[in-house]
């Protein structure tokens, strides 16, 4: 376990208009059995790696390899082995929960009893399924949230990208959601995924990248990372010393 | 006051193609804004061309003085449809509603600054029609300077009162749907109830007036014409405040639209927020029990999602599938009226056989079918949603395929229905039928390649309301007019290139030719597809770049 890597982003940069970088030379890697914390601040970059590492936005420089594919050149593979779950996930509100998860099991061509037991499984798990029959567009933002969890997790990723994943999630949820991401990564699939609680990242993270203006600032395994500090204390610290290195 | 400006400035601005050039940095968005620009001014180019050259015709029959009332009619006719078509979306159940209401406006402002929106936004499409057709009144009229200024002046009021109307007719759809359960499909049976009934009204006036006993076609039109401007009283003043310069009725004009605009707006500021809480208002069942799950091929699934994205809009619905209902209409109509019949009141008792118009029947079917094809505008209407489709492991092709298969499901059986009613009527042969079937197979193969065609060409996700990519996106307008006036067209050449060859020969002619037109298109298609398919140039649904393929 950990040596293969799921996710490689190799020098990544994407500029938007005017030459202002969102991401800057963005190098990690998250092997597999990794549940890799990527935090930073408000527009730091976060979501702009992440969704140019899913495929839904391009890029100029860099590359990013999921199990060895390049986004680039082989979308479609890379695609196959990853599940992403965004910030705010917009669905199909005139779909029901259970039309959407037949949807997304379909583009992965899952079998009948597969599907039924993957949905079985996780929407007990996240106490949705006597809602699975109403439409999106009734959902609260927390129930769409686990919808697109459950949606991510039936096909059983080897890489499992998340955005800001416990923003509306019930505490139970939330506890669940973490119990499966370790799970997955005991399985030797890995989770990538961005946050601003830095409690839930140190205690559920083995490895973590800290952003700053869309470079890497910091990046390792926690303990390498936080020397005994906190993620908190490391993570103020990194960012100061980086604002008075600007200075 | 003040704070009706203030909304309606936030609301123009907030959907301005002006705006979003101005600010935006992304170069493939302004190049697109400018492309649409083009494409619009094109179009308002062929329509007013088409105006003038229509008051020219009535110019030169000797009719220029009719060309007021026509002008009013038309505009009122226009404003009426549409606003009737935008006002669920616009008015009602809009996106932005809890935002809107939560700040400090009266729900009678805010319904009416939806009002003057729709109003503002709709002006541009009014006054290329009323400009040129004053235009063409005026070469043979040559009316006093003020007249012109009445002229440029009260079209700015002629909407106003049919827009209130088709709002009212708003209100009281979503009034009677915001009762029920299921009010998205009460909405939309509503809106196809109010629509059919405007259509069918034009056939009852036309037989009204016909009842008139007119000998001549020429007069009757004039006669027409006359008689609707009498029966719609805004239209008589303003034809009387243009040709007779009668004061009374230009003040009658303003003031009548003015009052109405007030009432109307008060009258609906009352029940706004309760129309509006019932229809944004979702009870969820929450009592469902898993049972065994169907699977389908990809194409299919994404065929699925268009259904339910289509079933689940009552806006999506009356438009994609109006040319539909009207063709089961048609077909019934025929069958029970019969085909000679129906082509004796159209054509107006003419000395016309029947039988000479037997090949523009899938044609005449098409017309209805392939007037909007749902690929237009469904991969705009991706919207916000995008990001499922770009995280998936799906081919844009697969994506696409799947979309052009849920519209021919959708216009085939319709297609099939209404040309074999009408041949059955007309008493075509089967193999003629047959023939006929093939053609018309062909042109919804054609509509289906080529709406989607549009539809990636001018896809637009960045849309605050799905009104915006239904009705007035460019890809809509692109396919629909050109494909409208070119099926006139066709209709005609057949029906002559009919009396002087064998029309079979014609059909599979024709059927030859859509069929490679259809197979072109889809090569376009997939070719975009593949394009947009590699992540370089792909967009982003969050707003940073919106185009998908690179045509």
């Amino acid at each position: 376990m950990g040596n293969r890597a799921m996710l490689d982003i190799r020098h990544y940069s994407k500029s938007y208009g005017a030459g202002k970088k969102a991401a800057d030379d963005v190098t990690l890697s998250v092997m597999s059995g990794d549940i890799y914390g990527f935090i930073g601040h408000n527009g730091a970059g976060k979501s702009t790696t992440i969704r140019a590492v899913v495929g839904v936005l391009d890029f100029t420089d860099g590359e990013i390899l999921i199990d060895g594919h390049s986004v680039k050149d082989e979308p479609m593979a890379c695609k196959r082995v990853t599940a992403y779950i965004p910030d705010n996930p917009d669905l199909y509100e005139n779909l029901t929960g259970i039309q959407y998860l037949n949807f997304v099991a379909d583009v992965f061509g899952l079998g009948s009893a597969e599907r039924e037991q993957g949905i079985r499984h996780y929407a007990d798990l996240f106490e949705i399924t006597d809602d699975l029959g109403d439409l999106i567009g009734a959902y609260s933002h927390g129930m769409r949230q686990k919808l697109a969890i459950i949606s991510a997790l039936i096909h059983d990723p080897k890489l499992l990208v998340l955005d800001e994943p416990f923003v509306g999630l019930d505490p139970k949820a939330t506890f669940t959601l973490k119990e499966v991401m370790r799970e997955m990564c005991a399985r030797g699939a890995a989770v990538f995924f961005s946050t601003h609680v830095l409690d839930v990242a140190e205690k559920l993270c083995n490895k973590v990248a800290i952003i700053k203006q869309g470079r890497i600032i910091a990046s390792g395994t926690m303990e390498e990372l936080t020397e005994g500090h906190s993620l908190e204390e490391t993570f103020l610290e990194e960012t100061f010393l980086e604002a008075d290195g600007d200075a | 006051m003040r704070d009706g400006v203030v909304l309606l400035k936030a609301l123009l601005l907030s959907t301005s193609q002006r705006n979003i050039y101005r600010h935006t940095t992304d170069g493939r968005k302004q190049r697109r804004i400018i492309a649409n620009a083009v494409g619009f001014a094109f179009l308002y180019v062929m329509i007013m061309a088409y105006c003038v050259t229509m008051c020219v015709g009535y110019g030169i029959i000797g009719m220029a003085e009719a060309v007021p009332a026509l002008c009013a009619l038309t505009l009122c006719a226009l404003a009426f449809v549409f606003t009737l078509f935008k006002t669920n979306g616009y008015l009602f159940n809009f996106k932005e509603y809890d935002a809107l209401m939560s700040l400090p406006f009266e729900p009678s402002t805010v319904a009416g600054c939806k009002f003057l929106y729709m109003y503002v936004k709709s002006l541009p499409w009014y006054a290329s029609i009323s400009l040129s057709m004053m235009v063409g009144y005026a070469i043979f009229a040559r009316p006093p300077v003020v007249a012109y200024l009445a002229w440029v002046v009260l079209s700015l009021f002629l909407p106003v009162v049919p827009m209130l109307a088709a709002s009212l007719i708003g209100l009281l759809i979503a009034k009677l749907s915001a009762g029920f359960k299921k009010t998205n499909i009460v909405q939309t049976l509503l809106m196809f109830v109010f629509v059919l009934a405007f259509f069918a009204l034009r056939f009852v006036m036309d037989d009204l007036f016909r009842n008139n006993k007119t000998e001549l076609v020429l007069e009757q039109m004039s006669a027409m014409t006359a008689d609707a401007a009498r029966s719609y009283p805004p239209a008589g003043w303003f034809a009387d405040a243009i040709a007779k310069g009668s004061v009374p009725g230009a003040l009658l004009l303003v003031g009548v639209s003015v009052a109405l605009f007030a009432i109307v707006f008060r009258i609906v500021g009352q029940s706004y927020r309760s129309i509006n809480s019932a229809l944004r208002s979702h009870a969820a069942k929450g009592r469902y029990r898993m049972t065994a799950q169907r699977r389908r091929s990809v194409m299919g699934a994404i065929a699925f999602k268009e259904l339910k994205r289509m079933t689940g809009s009552s806006v999506y619905m009356v438009n994609g599938a109006m040319g539909e209902v009207l063709a089961v209409f048609l077909g019934v109509g025929t069958l029970v009226i019969g085909f000679d019949r129906i082509v004796a009141t159209v054509t107006q008792g003419a000395p016309i056989d029947a039988a000479i118009l037997r090949p523009a029947i899938p044609l005449i079917v098409y017309f209805l079918i392939g007037m909007v094809a749902t690929t237009t505008c469904s991969p705009s209407l991706e919207g916000k949603n995008y990001w499922i489709l770009q995280s998936l492991p799906i081919e844009m092709k697969t994506v696409y395929q799947g979309k052009m298969l849920f519209n021919l499901c959708l216009s085939v059986p319709f297609m099939v229905f209404a040309t074999l009613c009408l041949c059955v009527s007309a008493r075509v042969p089967v193999l003629d039928t047959g023939l006929y079937l093939l053609l018309g197979l062909a042109l919804c193969a054609f509509s289906t390649a080529w709406g989607c065609v549009c539809g990636i060409r001018h896809m637009r996700l960045d849309w605050e309301n799905e009104v915006e990519v239904i009705k007035q996106g460019a890809a809509v307008v692109v396919y629909l007019f050109p494909n409208m006036f070119v099926t006139m067209g066709l209709t005609v050449l057949v029906v002559v290139l009919g009396m002087h060859i064998d029309g079979r020969l014609v059909a599979l002619v024709l059927t030859l030719l859509a069929t490679a037109l259809a197979v072109i298109s889809y090569v376009w298609v997939v070719r975009m597809a593949q394009r947009g398919s590699s992540l370089e140039g792909q967009g982003d649904a969050k707003g940073t770049a919106s185009q998908v393929a690179k045509p």
